[in-house]
């Protein structure tokens, strides 16, 4: 054990001189525990519910008013046709359809059980096993009068995992390798001082910037599309949608990505730096944008925290398309949020980036 | 264009926030010469270089390069420069050629025009057996001689080379200075710096920077002649002696001896100009019994020149 003591106050010493990795070591587990606290709930409550009654009775909004009690359901829209909710189910607006036929007070004051329709959204597994359980509560002999729910689980009947799990891995994965990349291309020519060099040639600022990203960009889209392939061969994940559809929406949320890592690679001044970054704003991306846990489960200040990740749109997106086969018209929404977010990005990291190198 | 000064900077000036890194400096390099740019670290040579390359616009003051001022052309000052710098700056993994076909596109050739400049460049330092082979993986001689092949491949007539020979071996290091004398035989303008006296001794000018000022300029010579460097009244004298480490400690405590330093096995003295040879011999006999060979009065070398403007700095 020579020098073991020497060994040991000395890396003390790096520790108090290299005060990025302390902050690391002693606030980002922090920041994690809460991340995960939050954010990983599968109590899932909320449930955003789309109601066509048909009937118009006091006894269907008795019937409405006991579901939400349960506060598993939030009505978020009434509509007149069942067309209208299916087109809200397939975009993603409302996870739950409960349709109150014609002559559903009827049947309950003649002490018949009244059949309610209920379609539930299965691309998000963990919402569909509340959901369903939220219908299944009333015990199975049915008193008389008391409705009964007849539940479909469409798009992911069979809850399976890879279904659930897979269209949002593409989101992460493509965010990993993007962000990643473009980060290190930048800061590797900071390191090896080819930077320096090209800062005395007259190359321009944008051709440089631009220049970097668009190989990248091109490489993410080849990406995405033997994701899409090996989901399908290898479990059995097809896209029900349309791919092109995915591949547009695709386009702001590299964009988005590349940006961020250039936003990285303006702050990083080492490649081990760089790592660090990019793993940082990984998690939020995994733990917040839907990809494991709903959103629905977490508390106001985290959802909207959510709701400006470039992941959580996408994964929208892509659940949306592959799972639900949603077209390219009722994903207007996550387009325009991509895009917004990939601007605001996009020029952060312009204006910083021609400052650093300048 | 032809000019006849390369680089032309009046008072030229850089501050970051209160800190000014480079005050006040004038600059007159002529074209075809090899300009030494000396001083520590840290004194504002690269900040200076900075400027003069057209990457940082100065505080105050002006700087004409090839024509070009810098704070308002600096794209065309960049293209009319080539840069070396001191650590190899291309990609390693690329080969030479590939490096060169890069920098040559960044400046604009194509076609024909780039494969002639890659012809040119590569015959010039001699890059022909290596141009296939991974950049990392040459020597650091070869890797210099690849780096000055890319500064130079859109033929600018100023180079700047940022010590150029750091960390190379003695026979490359010869080899490159061969090398930049040819090219200033062509007329090209040579800007470097460097901190080895020997390759100070190399160039046709030297000016030396210290704490942001540009302290002294001239031509080797020139500097050597300073009055500040021998101040009236003052000799420099060279003493031989057997038992050189032993003579430089016992010279250093006699009183009349006002500066001391060992120079290739010779001790060499600075004393007022009443102390005669015969004085030092007898007081270094009678010090330390060291018979010294031979005294003999010598010129300031380059190395005294920068110590001894340093040091006057200091004192003051």
């Amino acid at each position: 054990m020579n020098g073991f003591w020497s060994i040991v106050l000395k890396e003390f010493m790096h520790l108090r001189r290299d005060r990025t990795s302390l902050v690391i070591v002693l606030v980002l587990p922090l920041i994690q525990m809460i991340l995960f606290g939050y954010a990983i709930n599968f109590d899932v409550r909320h449930i955003q519910a789309v109601v066509v009654d048909q009937d118009h009775s006091r006894e269907s909004r008795d019937y409405l008013q006991r579901l939400h009690a349960t506060q598993y359901l939030d009505f978020v829209a009434n509509v007149q046709s069942s067309d209208q909710a299916a087109d809200m189910l397939r975009r993603g607006q409302a996870r739950v359809c409960i349709t109150i036929p014609d002559g559903f007070a009827r049947t309950e004051l003649q002490g018949g059980n009244p059949q309610v329709g209920v379609q539930i959204d299965g691309s998000d597994s963990q919402v569909s096993v509340r959901a369903t359980s939220a219908f299944q509560a009333p015990p199975a002999q049915l008193p008389a009068g008391t409705p009964q729910a007849r539940m479909t689980v469409l798009y992911n009947p069979t809850a399976r995992t890879a279904t659930f799990m897979i269209p949002g891995l593409i989101a992460v994965i493509l965010q990993i390798v993007t962000v990643a990349l473009t980060a290190f291309s930048v800061v590797r020519e900071k390191e090896m001082g080819t930077l320096e060099q090209l800062m005395v040639t007259p190359v321009g600022r944008l051709a440089l910037m631009v220049g970097k990203l668009v190989p990248y960009a091109v490489l993410a889209i080849c990406e995405l599309g033997v994701i899409l392939i090996a989901s399908d061969v290898v479990f059995d994940v097809r896209c029900h949608g349309s791919v092109l559809a995915l591949f547009i929406l695709s386009i702001p949320f590299i964009v988005a990505s590349l940006a961020l890592g250039l936003l990285i690679s303006t702050i990083a001044q080492t490649q081990g730096q760089a790592l660090q970054f990019t793993q940082l704003t990984l998690l939020p991306s995994i733990l917040l944008s839907g990809y494991i846990s709903p959103r629905e489960t977490m508390p106001g200040w985290l959802y909207t925290i959510s709701s400006i990740l470039p992941a959580t749109h996408f994964i929208q997106a892509t659940r949306g398309i592959i799972v639900r086969g949603a077209g390219f018209s009722d994903l207007i929404p996550q387009l325009l949020a991509l895009t917004v977010i990939s601007c605001v990005l996009l020029t952060a990291s312009t204006l910083r980036f021609r400052k650093t190198i300048a | 264009m032809e000019v006849e000064l390369s680089i032309d900077a009046k008072k030229l000036t850089r501050k970051f926030g209160d800190f000014t890194a480079v005050d006040a400096v004038d600059l007159e390099v002529k074209r075809g010469t090899i300009f030494g740019f000396l001083g520590p670290n840290g004194s504002g040579k690269s900040t200076c270089i900075r400027m003069l390359c057209g990457v940082l616009e100065p505080t105050s003051g002006s700087a004409i390069v090839n024509g070009f001022d810098v704070a308002k052309e600096p794209e065309k000052v960049k293209r009319s420069i080539g840069y070396m710098s001191q650590s190899f700056s291309l990609y390693r993994d690329l080969s030479p050629a590939e490096n060169l076909r890069f920098f040559g596109g960044i400046y604009g050739l194509k076609g024909a025009d780039l494969k002639r400049g890659i012809d040119r460049v590569s015959e010039l330092v001699g890059l022909g057996p290596y141009m296939d082979r991974q950049s990392g993986q040459l020597s650091g001689g070869w890797k210099q001689r690849l780096a000055l092949a890319a500064a130079m491949i859109h033929e600018p007539p100023l180079i700047f080379l940022d010590e150029p020979t750091a960390g190379i071996d003695p026979v490359a290091r010869r080899s490159l200075w061969d090398l930049l004398f040819e090219l200033a035989g062509q007329g090209k303008t040579l800007f470097v710096t460097t901190h080895y006296m020997d390759e100070a001794e190399r160039c046709s000018q030297i000016a030396y920077i210290y704490l942001s000022k540009l302290m002294i300029h001239g031509t080797p010579a020139e500097l050597k002649r300073l009055p500040e460097v021998t101040p009236a009244g003052t000799k420099r004298l060279s003493v031989a002696t057997d038992d050189p480490p032993r003579a430089l400690v016992a010279l250093k405590r006699l009183d009349f001896v006002q500066d001391a330093t060992m120079v290739e096995s010779e001790v060499h003295l600075m004393v007022k100009d009443s102390v005669s040879a015969e004085q030092v011999h007898q007081a270094l006999m009678s010090a330390a019994s060291i018979d010294a060979r031979e005294i003999r009065p010598i010129e300031p070398s380059l190395e005294d020149v920068f110590v001894t403007v340093t040091r006057n700095l200091a004192n003051i």
